[in-house]
């Protein structure tokens, strides 16, 4: 399985184009760099003056590799879809907004669990206290009624950049890191939801009506805290914006190892199976999604 | 897990070779010579001479799945070797162009940044 590489168009004046196999990026005329299209997990435009050839589009769409194009502070405005991303597209569709609500609720409790387990095997990660999230992951009932989801940030966030510190979607140093790590881990989800078969807007949790990537929100909540441990250690390196150093640090996030059933795998292959799962789930064919557990870093 | 680490080892990581040698005597030999090398390029592979192109692998499973698909798409005639090696390897080539030493082209980044 491949876990693809990440594109990311940062500065004005560029054309992407396709030649042969191979996405092209253009200045002023003259081709600076290219990628071979098979190998993109995802396109991400984040300057303003950006071209692209209808051609290229096509291709990515064909391969599944979602474009984002960024806004301020790389949240994500829009992202290109392709228009068929799974032969049995229009079923799984119909089964996902078919979904009852008690079943959405026990998905959404699978993945809260998972993701406030996630927190603290971050936590433990960097040295920081971790106890208590265990136990609150096992207070994640159905729906989440008592919003354990929120407790645990409340105490996950302090823990792990300082008492200082505010989660703010809109704000700079380590938010914006923070955004860009999830961009990236958003799109990987994007792609992963599509090659499934799904459709991005229908979520799992109510809280999320009006937007349009509620399921990709929904399914790389378990994967955040790993996005959070890369920015923890970028930040502890000395950095303190999103830049072209702390940028390739932080794409990582797709090929970061995690343990799953299957053994050990990068963060892009858990998503595509967790997206496979939450497919079988909505089909009444399964009743777990198949999330990762959070392994001990490697030692390379 | 970590920044810090690599997440993928470069023992996993390949790199792969295809060399051939295609007969070019009659316009079908050009011909099925011309379609090679263009499946080649649509594969991402790159030149690296003239008959020797190369493309980078993330694992070994990728890279059995490359030569799979180079295996499907071969001409009737002519010679093709695919020679695989590891990212470790690649680094110690030797590239010269005249007689200067080139730097190799070093292993993709997950992020191409433009």
């Amino acid at each position: 399985m491949m876990a693809g590489r990440v594109v990311e168009i940062a500065e004005d004046g560029r054309h992407l184009a396709k030649s042969r196999g191979f996405l092209t990026v253009s200045a002023d005329g003259a081709e600076i760099g290219r990628v071979p299209l098979d190998d993109i997990a995802a396109v991400v435009a984040s300057a303003h003056a950006i071209t692209y050839s209808n051609t290229l589009l096509v291709a990515l769409a064909e391969r599944g590799a979602p474009l984002v194009v960024c806004g301020a502070n790389h949240r994500p405005a829009a992202v290109l879809w392709a228009a068929d991303g799974h032969h049995d597209q229009a079923g799984r569709m119909s089964e996902q907004a078919a979904a009852p609500l008690p079943l959405k609720k026990r998905l959404w409790a699978q993945v809260v669990s998972a993701k406030i387990e996630s927190q603290g095997a971050t936590l433990e990660s960097v040295g920081a206290p971790h106890e208590g999230f265990a136990l609150l992951a096992r207070k994640v009932r159905s729906g989440d009624p008592d919003n354990v989801e929120a407790q645990a940030a409340r105490r996950y966030w302090p823990l792990l950049f300082g008492e200082d510190f505010r989660r703010e979607r809109a704000g700079g140093g380590v938010n914006a890191m923070l955004n860009y790590a999830y961009t990236v881990l958003r799109a990987g989800t994007a792609r992963a939801i599509m090659a499934a078969g799904l459709h991005p807007s229908l979520g799992l949790a109510h809280r999320q009506r009006g937007n349009a990537f509620a399921l990709a929100d929904d399914l790389m909540e378990p994967f955040r805290p790993v996005a959070d441990l890369l920015v923890h250690d970028v930040v502890s390196g000395g950095a303190t914006e999103v830049d072209r150093e702390t940028k390739p640090e932080l794409a990582r996030i797709l090929i970061t190892d995690m343990s799953s059933g299957d053994g050990v795998s990068p963060v892009a292959a858990c998503l595509e199976r967790l997206a496979l799962s939450a497919a079988r789930c909505f089909a009444g064919t399964a009743r777990k999604l198949d999330l990762p557990r959070r392994t001990l870093p490697l030692e390379g | 897990m970590t920044a810090r680490r690599p997440a993928l080892s470069g023992y996993r990581m390949m790199w792969l070779y295809v060399m051939f040698d295609l007969p070019v005597g009659t316009a079908a030999e050009r011909k099925a010579a011309a379609r090679f090398r263009k499946f080649l390029l649509d594969r991402g592979f790159e030149m690296a001479q003239f008959s020797v192109y190369l493309r980078f692998a993330e694992s070994k499973e990728a890279a059995e799945t490359h030569i799979a698909r180079i295996r499907d798409a071969l001409p009737r005639k002519g010679k093709v070797h695919i020679v695989a090696i590891t990212d470790k390897q690649y680094g110690n080539a030797r590239i010269f162009a005249g007689r200067k030493r080139e730097r190799s082209a070093g292993n993709p980044d997950q992020l191409a940044l433009f």
